[in-house]
């Protein structure tokens, strides 16, 4: 072969930099797959739409003239309470929360137990979180309350659970499973050799916990206290039934939309607890980043040391029995509330109350929130993946700011968003007398309103899958997807049959998380609700209200069961992963 | 399968850094690939290799420059348009599928079905040597038969050009050498255009028909292996491309047959390229081969040696002067030992004087080789 054919490197300075060839090369872009612009056009466009104008609307009412005195009166005696009571309860729900969390992963992770017994504390662990949020606040009322079935008939006790103690109580048993599972994915990554090479340096066992594993762990349960905090700040469910006097944030902004027709004062408070909230929310994705690192670098090479000491191994087994014989005495409170006419006062077994919610006049709430529910599921699962693979895999600048405003719609409190709809999609949205956007919210909303649930519902959802999206997609090696590039395929075949069978898992958690998410949801929703769409949650709010027990009871039982029923159903759907995907799929870009 | 012909004409590609610094990862590139050649880019990391097979499949468009595939220019093209059929140095293969259903992959985006489809994909496995394997997921299979399975993907769509991007990297030594001349093998047979990335100059050597060694986004220089290794064009390529010294010395004398050039106060008639004048200092490129141990006209001091059993390493000092010598016949006189002075002469038929107007512009490209982007 002739080679001298060949020609090779120009010389120096004929690269001419600066010159026209410089200004066309610059115009010269690669050629955009049109699949990906669509799907960024879209989704920029939900994100800047449902999420972004909103909460702006909401910082724009609250700046104006008048917002001022409000400001003053919510920052000073006496009216700060308020603010003051929100900020404690948010400390106390997320250090207990934490704590719990923490005892249940050490438990899980490094007590060692009877298999079936650890297995039970788990699931017990994770129930709060297919259930609506304040359940266990009602269940709290029934057993504990001043008519309570354990504190005054049992004990004879005349305790008042409204406010913080309550408060504490439910929530932290509501919102500790999330922490719970990221620590206990944590502790399980965490090289097992350090433990060893501290015992070896001549550390006591409760040495290396106080100065090996705590350490290790001080990002993970930093993030969790955080994710807590904001959890506790945003709830509008539990300091509705629960609160009494112990007024917070999200529940005086309830009253003054709701109660007091207040758009000013709500929004006022809203950015009161607005920026709170996102700080404390996006200092936690920083500690939850960070500690994510430690699961990487973390290649167990033998098993956890486990706790060997008797006495700390039947405290630590008793203190999570403990916990869990409570989430199980409330939950069971719920199951046998909704099979009686009213707990504690007639013990009379009846199906009353489901036959109320099932055939009478809850039938509405229960058809209408599953629907939605349903139908936002796979719209949220699909939008979190798509905005995951653009934020991951995509080359375009701004990627940085898609994700962040794609996160907005879990780290601002659900209750800003619904004043935020209430402020943008009240009135049909003009441009030049055209009407681009229908009146949403409010009577005579399109559609009564679903339109702005479903948004709602999509919204809060799609962060989770574009995180464990995220996740999934950085473990897998880009060049899988190049390799089927190079083969023909274009992107959105690329997506359809690699991206998405790889990342399945990931994206089957994020519609289980998004449906379950979208059930229980209240504090935006309850804004957004029409007489023409009922909600179960705010049903139960409701008959909270007029202490008709059995029948909220029974919505939560059946609002269980339906989550629990879509598992089961998303499961057979989407999938279990075969056994040669798990075997695999561990390794997808291991071979590196 | 026809063989395409590939062109890339001044291509430049440049990387903007997080702080906006431009980082020129490709700086000017001219090549002509023709149809059936195997062309190796050679280089250590960060010379822009990779990016360079990365602007021909597609993954990253050039700055500047053209690239054409039988003359049509397709440096706009999608990847998946492109229709070149690429090795992942991570194999790449589709985790969920089977290894029937990863070479099926591209034959089916071209339409082909049903007893087709299945000729296909089984001639493809048959060529890499992987029988009776079609219906086992990648992850059973051993580091060896995932690449084979990339291999025949790759192949399976009958592409114009075949892409390598370092796919032997990760295998261990053994293997990477039955491997290569495998590829080798199937790559005469199937006669399909070939652009290979590796950082391992044997790899480079054994498997191409040119090779194309790169530094600092450059191409230093182009060639057959033999002529790359006989006459390299700077003193990186010698340096890169087998072991070599430099040593310098005046020109007495320019034939057509070399030049005289006095190293170490003996005259030796040394191979050159053009343009040497008599008085000029040259660059000679001593090889370890081209030094004969045991007889001549030097005293060199041994400042080391390692015993590789067929033939000893020495590591000899003139003056202030460093180079190695390869000694093949050690037996017939025995070895020699650190400290001792022995007698060596230079072999001129296997010398090289690099070209005069080369070496300066080298030595400044080196200067800024951390410019340059990671591959």
């Amino acid at each position: 072969m002739d080679t001298s054919a060949l020609a090779t490197a120009g010389g120096p300075g004929t690269g001419l930099p600066g010159d026209g060839q410089e200004a066309a090369a610059r115009g010269r872009r690669r050629a955009l797959d049109p699949a990906v612009v669509v799907a960024l056009v879209l989704s920029v466009a939900f994100v800047l739409i449902a999420i972004v104008w909103p909460v702006l609307a909401v910082i724009g009412a609250a700046l104006t003239d008048g917002a001022i005195p409000i400001f003053q009166r919510y920052l000073s005696p006496p009216q700060n309470q308020i603010l003051v009571n929100t900020v404690v309860l948010g400390v106390v729900v997320a250090t207990v929360g934490t704590a719990i969390a923490f005892l249940f992963a050490f438990v899980q992770v490094r007590v060692p137990a009877n298999r079936w017994l650890k297995r039970v504390l788990h699931v017990i662990a994770l129930l709060p979180i297919v259930s609506p949020p304040f359940a266990l606040a009602i269940a709290a009322i029934s057993l504990f309350g001043r008519s309570g079935m354990i504190t005054r008939d049992l004990l004879g006790m005349r305790v008042d659970i409204y406010g913080l103690p309550g408060l504490t109580l439910v929530m932290s048993l509501s919102f500790f499973p999330v922490a719970y599972v990221s620590l206990m994915g944590l502790m399980r990554a965490l090289d097992p050799a350090l433990d060893e090479a501290a015992a070896n340096l001549g550390s006591s066992k409760l040495r290396i916990f106080r100065t090996v594993t705590v350490p290790l762990l001080l990002p993970g349960l930093a993030s969790g206290f955080l994710l807590l905090f904001v959890e506790a700040l945003a709830d509008l469910g539990n300091p509705l039934v629960l609160g009494g006097n112990f007024t917070v944030l999200s529940s005086r902004l309830y009253i003054a939309i709701i109660g007091q027709y207040d758009m000013l004062t709500g929004s006022v408070l809203a950015v009161l607890l607005l920026v709170p909230s996102l700080i404390v929310y996006f200092v936690h994705r920083y500690y939850a980043e960070r500690a994510s690192v430690v699961s990487v670098t973390g290649k167990p090479t033998g098993r956890p040391s486990e706790v060997s000491g008797r006495p700390a191994r039947a405290m630590l087994l008793g203190a999570a029995c403990l916990v869990a014989g409570l989430i199980v005495l409330l939950y069971g409170t719920i199951v046998v509330g909704s099979f009686t006419k009213l707990l504690g006062v007639d013990h009379t077994l009846t199906l009353r109350n489901y036959e109320a919610v099932l055939f009478g006049y809850g039938t509405k709430a229960v058809t209408d929130t599953t629907l939605l529910a349903g139908l936002a599921t796979p719209l949220a699962g699909l939008l979190g993946v798509v905005i995951a693979f653009l934020v991951i895999r995509g080359r375009f600048p701004g990627r940085g700011a898609l994700d962040f405003g794609t996160m907005l719609g879990v780290a601002v409190p659900g209750t800003i968003f619904g004043i935020g709809y209430l402020l943008v999609f009240n009135v049909p949205v003009q441009i030049a007398g055209f009407t681009i956007i229908p009146k949403l919210t409010g009577g005579a909303a399109l559609l009564g309103g679903a339109l702005a649930i479903l948004l709602v519902y999509i919204l809060r959802s799609a962060p989770g899958g574009l995180r464990a999206g995220a996740a999934s997609l950085q473990q897998i090696d880009p060049s899988i997807e190049e390799a089927s590039i190079s083969l023909g395929a274009d992107q959105a075949t690329t997506f359809r049959k690699v991206v998405l069978p790889l990342i399945r898992p990931a994206f089957l958690s994020g519609l289980i998380y998004s449906f379950a998410r979208s059930m229980t949801a209240i504090s935006a929703v309850i804004f957004l609700t029409t007489p023409q769409i009922r909600i179960m949650t705010q049903q139960i709010l409701n008959e909270t209200d007029a202490a008709r027990y059995g029948n909220a009871y029974a919505y939560c039982v059946i609002l269980i069961l339906i989550v629990l029923a879509a598992i089961g159903i998303l499961s057979v759907l989407v999938g279990s992963s075969t056994r040669a995907e798990r075997t695999s799929g561990v390794n997808v870009g291991a071979s590196r | 399968m026809s063989a395409g012909t590939l062109r890339l004409e001044r291509v430049t590609k440049v990387f903007q850094t997080p702080e906006g610094r431009d980082v020129v990862a490709v700086d000017d590139v001219t090549l002509e690939l023709p149809p059936g050649s195997f062309v190796t880019l050679l280089g250590p990391s960060g010379c822009g290799k990779t990016t360079t097979l990365r602007m021909i499949a597609g993954f990253e468009t050039p700055t500047r420059g053209r690239i054409l595939l039988d003359e049509r220019d397709i440096a706009r093209l999608t990847p998946d348009k492109r229709g070149m059929g690429m090795v992942f140095q991570s194999y790449a293969l589709f985790p969920h599928l089977s290894v029937f259903e990863n070479v099926a992959y591209g034959v089916r985006l071209r339409g082909v079905r049903g007893r087709d489809l299945d000729q296909r994909v089984e001639a493809a496995l048959a060529l890499v040597n992987l029988h009776g394997l079609a219906r086992r997921r990648p992850s059973e299979l051993s580091g060896g038969q995932q690449q084979r399975v990339a291999l025949a993907r790759a192949m399976a769509i009958e592409p114009r050009v075949l892409l390598f991007d370092e796919p032997l990297s990760n295998l261990d030594a053994k293997l990477r050498v039955s491997l290569r001349s495998e590829i080798r093998r199937i790559q005469q047979q199937l006669g399909t255009t070939s652009v290979y990335v590796t950082h391992d100059q044997s790899e480079a050597m054994a498997l191409s028909d040119i090779v194309v060694v790169m530094n600092a986004g450059r191409v230093e220089q182009a060639g057959s292996p033999s002529e790359v290794y006989r006459r390299p064009r700077s003193r990186f390529v010698a340096d890169f491309i087998g072991s070599a010294d430099f040593l310098d010395g005046p020109v007495l004398g320019v034939t057509p047959e070399g030049l005289d050039v006095s190293l170490f106060g003996v005259t030796v008639r040394v191979a050159a390229g053009d343009g040497h004048r008599v008085g000029d200092a040259a660059t000679v490129v001593v090889r370890p081969e081209s030094v004969r141990v045991g007889d001549g006209p030097i005293r060199a001091l041994v400042r080391g040696s390692t015993f590789l059993g067929s033939l000893v390493e020495y590591e000899l000092m003139v003056g202030d002067q460093v180079f190695g010598a390869l000694d093949p016949d050690w037996m017939s006189r025995g070895l020699h030992v650190p400290g001792e002075e022995v007698p060596v002469s230079l072999i001129g038929s296997k010398l090289y004087a690099l070209p005069p107007d080369v070496r300066s512009d080298t030595a400044a490209h080196a200067s800024d080789t951390t410019e340059v982007a990671a591959d």
